[in-house]
């Protein structure tokens, strides 16, 4: 296939649509791999699959067939959407957990939210636990703590500056690590 | 094992969830139909076009040597009598917006030999003037206000020269012309070929694209279903149906450069030049190439 990738975008872009429906036969099972190894959730795989192919329909020209195969450029597109939506999971999981916290007595989500919200967080605590020891704290305690930077900074013994800092070095890293762990695991 | 290890391993995909094709095809049609173009072209008008492929031609002949207008073209023709012969082509169109049923069967090279000849004697400067007034005349005709042909739009159909087009249908004939025979000259005088604007190719391609069934029926093509894919900018999707509704028709994927493709309609290059790609039979896919090069005027 990848020996006419250059022809298959050029009909993308001339707006042929047997031209996406031959991509998706050929590439779909890789993307929806890729993302299903990512997210470990069926259904949020195939929302990853669908933007994808949405992305490569709506923007053809961002494919340049000059740089690699279309079958590298939707699987890498497909791997960077399921860590974005592994990022979300991870915010919306903190804010959950913080508001559980608040109020004990609302109930939680549906089933499949908590099983999806608890792969999640598990995936992204083993990226945690890979940081230094002093970036680690801070991030426990401000996204699974639920503490502020100045209640962390005072937990920790240390200026707010500080605890600043190592947050944000701690979420590149932890992003980085997010990166090469998904790209490992495929 | 990376996904293309395992791709060339044979070993099994994850299985696709049953319903996905359908949902993405449809989402994505949803967010852009078929034959819309990336990049979008700038949709312009007939008399627009045309005015645009004047004003390149006119561009072209301004560049040439006095050698370059002597130097023989096409057809026996000089570039200064071809450039004639297209001054000929627009004094019988002008009739023709005119409504003079003499033109409407006049056949195209014998109608306008009369203006090819007449430019021996005559300098570069004299053609060339006369081609752009008579050019000119034919959008001061069209775009007139208030006028017959502004009232009836395209909805009238002006007969020249053996075919019967909507107003605006004619004008991108003409612009279609002008630049084959641009590209005529431009072969003749060792210049490298040019490429209309992309508004102005895209015109063309639809326009050769919906004559093709035309095409197919004069040649007694038998019924098929073309899926047309021109490429580059200025190209397009159509899916052509040739011949009567019937069981069992002929389904036909042709993928081919626009510019090649309207350079096919213009019979400058055969089918086999034309390098397409085809699905289904490939011998009546040339044939439908084939008959595309009968919509030339030449």
């Amino acid at each position: 296939m990848e020996g006419s990738d250059a022809l298959l975008a050029a009909r993308l872009a001339a707006g042929d649509d047997r031209a996406l429906a031959e991509v998706f036969d050929q590439l779909a099972p890789s993307v929806y791999g890729g993302a299903l190894r990512v997210l470990g959730n069926g259904s949020a795989a195939q929302d990853v699959v669908q933007e994808v192919f949405v992305e490569l329909w709506r923007h053809p020209d961002r494919y340049d067939p000059a740089v690699g195969s279309l079958r590298t450029y939707l699987v890498v597109l497909a791997r960077h959407r399921a860590v974005d939506l592994l990022r979300s999971e991870l915010r919306r999981v903190a804010r959950q957990e913080r508001h559980y916290r608040l109020t004990p007595a609302e109930p939680p989500g549906t089933a499949s939210d908590e099983v999806m919200a608890a792969e999640t967080a598990s995936v992204v605590r083993a990226a945690v636990q890979l940081l230094p020891d002093g970036q680690r704290r801070v991030v426990e305690l401000a996204y699974f703590g639920g503490l502020t930077c100045r209640e962390v900074a005072s937990a920790m013994g240390i200026p707010e500056g500080t605890a600043k800092s190592r947050l944000r070095l701690a979420m590149a890293k932890l992003e980085t690590v997010l990166d090469r762990q998904l790209l490992e695991s495929t | 094992m990376s996904t293309t290890d395992r791709d060339r391993a044979n070993l099994p995909m994850d299985p696709l969830p049953i319903a996905l094709r359908e949902r993405v095809m449809a989402a994505s049609l949803l967010a852009r139909g078929v034959g819309e173009t990336v990049p979008a072209v700038p949709a312009i008008s007939a008399d627009e076009a045309f005015e645009r492929a004047a004003d390149a031609f006119y561009r072209l002949l301004g560049t040439l040597s006095e050698q370059g207008w002597k130097t023989a073209a096409l057809r026996g023709l000089d570039v200064q009598e071809l450039v004639g012969h297209l001054t000929g082509v627009e004094h019988d169109t002008h009739r023709a917006l005119a409504g003079d049923p003499a033109v409407a069967d006049a056949e195209h090279v014998e109608s306008t030999q009369g203006s090819a000849v007449r430019q021996a004697g005559r300098s570069p400067a004299e053609t060339l003037d006369e081609w752009r007034r008579a050019a000119d005349h034919t959008l001061e005709l069209v775009r007139a206000p208030g006028g017959d042909l502004a009232a009836d739009g395209c909805a009238g159909r002006i007969a020249v020269h053996g075919i019967r087009l909507p107003l605006d249908d004619l004008l991108v004939v003409r612009a279609f012309e002008l630049w084959v025979h641009d590209n005529d000259i431009r072969r003749a005088v060792g210049l490298p070929p040019s490429v209309p604007d992309p508004p102005v190719l895209r015109l063309m391609s639809d326009l050769a694209a919906r004559m093709l069934p035309y095409a197919a029926a004069r040649m007694g093509l038998p019924p098929a279903d073309v899926r047309l894919v021109l490429t580059g900018t200025g190209g397009g999707t159509w899916d052509v149906a040739i011949g009567e509704e019937t069981a069992g028709r002929e389904s036909l994927a042709i993928v081919a450069d626009a510019v090649g493709f309207c350079r096919l309609a213009a019979n400058r290059v055969t089918p086999a030049e034309l390098g397409s790609h085809i699905t289904g039979d490939e011998g009546r896919a040339v044939s439908v190439l084939a008959a595309a090069t009968t919509l030339a005027l030449d």
